[in-house]
């Protein structure tokens, strides 16, 4: 999504949000990532100015005290950014791929089931269709991309061929270059 | 494919295992990111390798800083010995890729641009690769010389009015970053 993404080319305009139209949002992503809800008064605290950066391609980006923390893209469900996910680590499932992934989801590949299900990868199984994941590497310590899973665990473990999840928004993209904008 | 690595990355095995999380662990959780390619430290290795080059340097320049947070330098791939397995291309990717050019020096520019018979507008270029903000810049332009002033580019300022000698000084007195030598001015301008 983020791939090619630039801060003077895509960004069309950035608008202050009414609180009622935040309240909606906090309720959504709270509704959305449960295990966030203790920490989100820290990542949104009442009084910050919420800001909404809106792009080409229907991107809405969430931008709290001047930087980017959520972003959606149509109506589908609010992504953390990867700094915030860095931050707060258990706000979202994990998955996990082999080393020999690790390349390639950083040049903005989609996760492919044989990465998922190899032997240096974990396996979600309790992962539902559709969900936002967070995706880890082995061997470190620290999430590389976000995505969506595009097949169930357990379709992934039994085909084991294609896309198993959708890569969103991964380390050194567009969005992760993005700075504060104003 | 990993076997070369594996070896000289021993970290200690719960910490590869995202889904344990310890419960010790204030939030937010403080990440160190390299400043030379602004992922996080253990992502260094990925990056093409005249990146990957800075980032060592850097790594070796700062090791203080880096034991002092109690980074594990050993677990980071900081040794030059895999360069030996990164000339084969391994099988697909896209091999070596090329690093990003580096930018051009950075220069901000004065033009005076005639406006009618006696009139001037001052233009101003370059300031955007200082990372300043314009809109801050021309609000403060406008303040200082007390005249109109807009941002009317991508990295242009107009300033309303012949300003050129003040605005030298204006710009050094303000940012510091930017040196006398960094300021060309280009006289009269045709626009």
């Amino acid at each position: 999504m983020f791939k090619k993404f630039d801060e003077s080319e895509n960004i069309s305009s950035t608008n202050q949000l009414k609180s009622s139209v935040q309240r909606q949002i906090r309720n959504k992503i709270i509704e959305q990532m449960p295990e966030i809800e203790p920490f989100l008064a820290d990542i949104w605290p009442k009084k910050e100015n919420a800001k909404i950066i809106k792009c080409h391609d229907h991107i809405e980006i969430l931008s709290i005290s001047e930087e980017c923390q959520f972003f959606k893209q149509r109506d589908g469900p609010w992504f953390p950014t990867i700094k915030l996910l860095h931050k707060y680590p258990c706000i979202l499932p994990k998955q996990q791929v082999d080393r020999g992934a690790i390349k390639f989801v950083l040049s903005g590949a989609n996760i492919m089931c044989p990465g998922l299900t190899s032997k240096g990868a974990k396996l979600d199984e309790d992962c539902k269709l559709n969900q936002v994941i967070a995706l880890y590497a082995e061997d470190k310590t620290h999430a590389l991309a976000i995505g969506l899973m595009k097949m169930t665990p357990q379709d992934i473990i039994k085909v084991n061929k294609g896309i198993g999840i959708e890569t969103v928004h991964y380390l050194n993209d567009g969005l992760w270059h993005l700075r504060a904008v104003r | 494919m990993s076997d070369g690595e594996a070896s000289c990355e021993v970290a200690d095995p719960q910490e590869s295992v995202p889904s344990k999380e310890t419960p010790a662990i204030s939030y937010p959780v403080k990440v160190l990111y390299c400043p030379e390619c602004s992922l996080p430290l253990e992502y260094c290795e990925f990056m093409p390798d005249a990146v990957q080059q800075r980032c060592r340097a850097w790594r070796e320049k700062n090791q203080d800083l880096l034991s002092q947070e109690g980074v594990d330098i050993a677990a980071l791939n900081l040794d030059d010995s895999d360069s030996a397995n990164k000339k084969r291309q391994k099988r697909g990717g896209r091999g070596n890729v090329k690093a990003k050019q580096k930018k051009e020096p950075d220069v901000v520019k004065l033009a005076r641009i005639p406006r009618g018979k006696r009139k001037f507008v001052t233009r101003v270029t370059g300031l955007a690769t200082f990372d300043i903000n314009l809109k801050k810049a021309s609000k403060l332009f406008a303040q200082k010389f007390s005249c109109g002033s807009s941002v009317s580019g991508d990295d242009e300022i107009i300033i309303q009015g012949d300003v050129t000698d003040d605005l030298i000084d204006l710009i050094l007195e303000t940012w510091n970053e930017i040196d006398e030598d960094h300021i060309e001015d280009l006289g009269e301008v045709k626009r």
